[in-house]
């Protein structure tokens, strides 16, 4: 009884976060706080989004994808190539971006997981699958504008056609995608369960009736969907891509970084992340970016490794290492005296 | 009479050029506790892997309350009651004991709440109740058997398949298991691998005995145990020549 | 006549790749570690020979020779400080790939900070000759590395067979806890496998230097070819990594001849992701799928 108890205040806790950061945007949105300011908020949400997908998959099953950038990238041209040749507006383009993505996923992800890779096999495949994609990207000239990338065409404040001539209506859209992915990993409990007991034991979960390739299979496809949805966002909001950016290692890695910093596998772990990492480094691009244009990454490679050998699950995981120290502390002198 | 639950059917199994299970059968009554002995190697492990479809098998059939069960995945066959339990103990280090213990809730239960309202009973059973925001990474030997067993309980099972269980516990630890597994008999019906004979000699209704994957004997414990093929195999034939 | 010369040249070109890649499948066979950050040092190891020739005019087939000790020390570094701590726990595999990862971040961004992202190349002379050997033409640079990588590969398999140290090696890398048990310090020999590795790329890079410029990125590329070549040819396996880099090579050249570089990629890419799903242990690893 005292875990059900538990469990509701987190949901509790969850909610009031939630509503927080929501309440807090949107007072954003009205405040003039300046364009930049918007801009760093809906570059931190829109990674707080991106994160969130990319855990679904990797931090909630522990197969590593460092190759996420090229469900993004397939998502972002998709929908732009549409646009441009056929005026399709990108609220559909992105949702076929989304199947595009989701059907690359799957001629990865099927044999991955029916092959059984894991471990380093599974993140060297996710990267190939990445290397394939942007050389494709760029080799395709005359569809993708090769390595020089393409750029949005402009249409003046355009709801139907996803453009907008200032930052509020992006910073609503993409907290309503971010809302949107937390409310669906929450809903998703049970598969939540599935997936973390198939991350410590595959053979394990799969002899308490668990279906490991189903379960793993739907994690990636709603996953490389998310992320795809995202893509559309970039190319609606910075108006360009080229292969490198987006579908290259360090976008792939940012999301791996702002995951395992707020702490992967929670919900809530990598939009902390985000929280904690964009804001600092867009203003440390910004400020530095001229003179050393390689610092805010230098300083990403740093955080990493530190994070991951001090701290491999999170700034989520603070309370609870204070908590089971408190707790230990407590213990101790009750032991002593039993064994007395 | 008693009523057959599962049939094991001539069923084979080669690694290479390796038989590691050759031509066995057996059928499994309804409540009784059926023991599988035999020397290291014997193929009692693999044994438990084939009925769960953790290896294929290559030849033969297992039929499950007169279904054949070949060819379902190793989820699908826990499912339909079948749940084993793993020589070496693969607890979910990374979950406290009550979520161990609700993902084996879960597989039979429609809403996640109802699944949380199973999993005390299970860790009392197991007497886990203490330690359930614990991580499952962090437990002694005899807590992590019984968290193995708890997971498996947890789904429920009509055939329950305990793979040493016993092996790493103390005399007196032992002794509880036992009580424990003959409690169970009353509810479902129990395959063991064993390698403690005291153990196999208390709680076992029948035994089957393999060597070199192959079947040798069958029967009442009295009437295995006395077996000269049985001993033979155990003791090797150099026992026998001197 | 095309044929023996895309034959010729994809030799060549899978010598180069088998020299890069020999480090990294010494450290993923012994470890069990992903070394993200290889091709990395390959090219912090391009730097270092371009600066010792630009600076001091020593050629970069000399500085091999020097730079592979000083690599060592840097690979100890990394090692205590990067890979070490991450060993014997939870998800160590995962990990390192990580931690890896941001040590890629680190050194691309740190060298693109000191020395800006322009692309830096050297001429030896007499370097943009070809042999011609009966009508196919040789590039005398790649020959030459081709001729290194072989030696090293001598070398090293000497090593590995027929020491002592070898032997400790190989018995790690087969089993690590019977190893301890035999009294073999684990610790030690990873140590020393993580500086071999880190110095026989870091020699890798002075070596092609005359074939390939220097920039901060280059190694994100070279890293990649060293995964498919490994995987490809079996993890430990060094005849494997042989077979495998000559594989790639001659793949890349035929496509690059045929198609464009790009699909040349593509191509070598695919053969990867096939030959994982197939046959993960490699054309002729002996290790069971992970």
């Amino acid at each position: 009884m005292k875990k059900l108890f538990n469990t509701k205040t987190q949901d509790g806790k969850m909610f009031i976060a939630l509503g927080a950061i929501t309440v807090i945007l949107l007072v954003c949105c009205v405040a003039p706080i300046g364009i930049y300011n918007k801009h760093i908020i809906i570059q931190t949400m829109f990674y707080a989004y991106m994160a969130t997908a990319w855990n679904l998959m990797c931090g909630y099953t522990g197969r590593l994808s460092l190759g996420h950038s090229a469900y993004i990238a397939v998502a972002a041209y998709t929908s732009l190539i549409l646009f441009r040749s056929f005026d399709l507006t990108p609220w559909i383009g992105m949702l076929l971006g989304g199947v595009v993505a989701m059907a690359l996923m799957l001629v990865i992800a099927f044999p991955c997981f029916r092959f059984g890779l894991k471990g380093p096999y599974f993140t060297l495949s996710s990267i190939a699958v990445m290397e394939i994609t942007r050389y494709l990207l760029t080799s395709m000239r005359e569809l993708t504008g090769g390595s020089l990338g393409m750029s949005l065409p402009y249409q003046k404040d355009n709801l139907l056609m996803f453009q907008f001539d200032d930052k509020e209506p992006y910073l609503i859209i993409i907290l309503i995608f971010w809302l949107a992915a937390i409310f669906l990993l929450w809903k998703m409990e049970r598969t939540r369960y599935y997936l973390e007991a198939i991350r410590e034991d595959d053979d394990a979960a799969a002899a308490l009736g668990i279906s490991v390739n189903k379960n793993l299979i739907k994690a990636a496809l709603l996953s490389a969907f998310l992320v795809a949805l995202g893509g559309t966002f970039y190319v609606q909001y910075y108006r360009y891509v080229d292969p490198a950016t987006i579908c290259g290692s360090t976008m792939a890695l940012n999301l791996a970084l702002i995951t395992i910093i707020g702490g992967s596998g929670t919900i809530l772990g990598p939009t902390i992340g985000a929280v904690l990492v964009i804001p600092v480094t867009e203003i440390l691009r910004s400020n530095l970016g001229d003179k050393l244009s390689g610092l805010h990454l230098f300083i990403y490679g740093i955080l990493l490794i530190v994070m991951i050998i001090y701290m491999p699950k999170g700034i989520i995981s603070i309370p609870g290492i204070i908590k089971r120290k408190r707790m230990a502390k407590l213990a101790n002198p009750a032991g002593g005296e039993h064994n007395g | 009479m008693a009523e057959t639950i599962l049939q094991v059917k001539n069923i084979s199994k080669s690694f290479g050029g390796l038989k590691a299970t050759n031509n066995v059968s057996f059928d499994l009554q309804k409540n009784e506790i059926l023991s599988i002995i035999g020397p290291n190697g014997a193929g009692k492990s693999t044994l438990f892997n084939l009925i769960t479809n953790f290896y294929r098998i290559d030849e033969g059939d297992i039929l499950y309350k007169g279904k054949s069960i070949v060819g379902l995945m190793p989820d699908q066959i826990c499912k339909l009651g079948i749940t084993r339990t793993f020589q070496v103990a693969k607890p979910f280090s990374g979950l406290t004991i009550f979520d161990n213990i609700l993902v084996g809730c879960l597989s039979k239960s429609a809403t996640v709440a109802e699944a949380r309202g199973k999993v005390d009973e299970i860790l009392r059973l197991v007497k886990l109740d203490k330690k359930a925001d614990e991580m499952g990474g962090r437990l002694t030997t005899l807590e992590r058997k019984r968290l193995e067993l708890g997971k498996a309980l947890a789904t429920n099972p009509d055939v329950l398949m305990l793979d040493e269980v016993m092996t790493g516990l103390k005399p007196h630890e032992m002794e509880e298991m036992m009580e424990f597994i003959m409690e169970l008999k009353k509810r479902m019906t129990i395959v063991v691998v064993e390698h403690v004979m005291k153990v196999i000699n208390t709680i076992s209704d029948r035994i089957i005995v393999l060597d070199h994957g192959t079947k040798i004997a069958e029967g009442v414990p009295q009437e295995v145990m006395n077996n000269p093929q049985v001993i033979e195999a155990y003791l090797g034939r150099s026992a026998k020549n001197a | 006549m095309i044929g023996l010369q895309i034959l010729a040249s994809g030799i060549l070109l899978g010598g180069i790749y088998a020299l890069i890649s020999v480090g990294l499948n010494l450290i993923f066979g012994v470890i069990k570690v992903v070394n993200m950050a290889h091709g990395d040092f390959l090219m912090l190891g391009m730097y270092a020979a371009y600066f010792l020739f630009t600076g001091l005019a020593i050629s970069p087939y000399v500085s091999a020779i020097i730079i592979f000790p000083v690599f060592m020390v840097i690979g100890y570094v990394v090692f205590r400080l990067v890979v070490k701590p991450l060993l014997g726990k939870a998800e160590t595999e995962t990990n390192t790939i990580l931690a890896t990862s941001g040590l890629q971040f680190v050194l691309q961004n740190l060298v693109l900070m000191l020395f800006t992202a322009d692309y830096r190349a050297i001429q030896l002379e007499g370097g943009a000759t070809s042999f011609n050997i009966g009508g196919v033409m040789l590039s005398a640079n790649r020959t030459w590395a081709f001729l290194i990588c072989l030696i090293l590969a001598v070398a090293l398999y000497y090593i590995l067979m027929h020491t002592r140290l070898g032997a400790q090696v190989r018995a790690v890398s087969q089993d690590r806890d019977a190893s301890v048990l035999m009294g073999i310090n684990v610790d030690r020999i990873y140590a020393l496998t993580f500086c071999v590795g880190v110095a026989m790329v870091g020699l890798a890079g002075a070596i092609i230097l005359p074939v390939f410029s220097a920039y901060p990125t280059v190694g994100t590329f070279f890293s990649t070819s060293s995964f498919v070549v490994v995987v490809l040819g079996g993890l430990g396996s060094f005849t494997g990594a042989l077979l495998g880099g000559l594989i790639i090579g001659i793949v890349e050249t035929a496509a690059g001849v045929f198609a464009s570089t790009e699909l040349a990629q593509v191509f070598s890419l695919l053969v990867f992701l096939i030959v994982l799903f197939v046959r993960p242990q490699g054309l002729l690893g002996k290790g069971a799928r992970v």
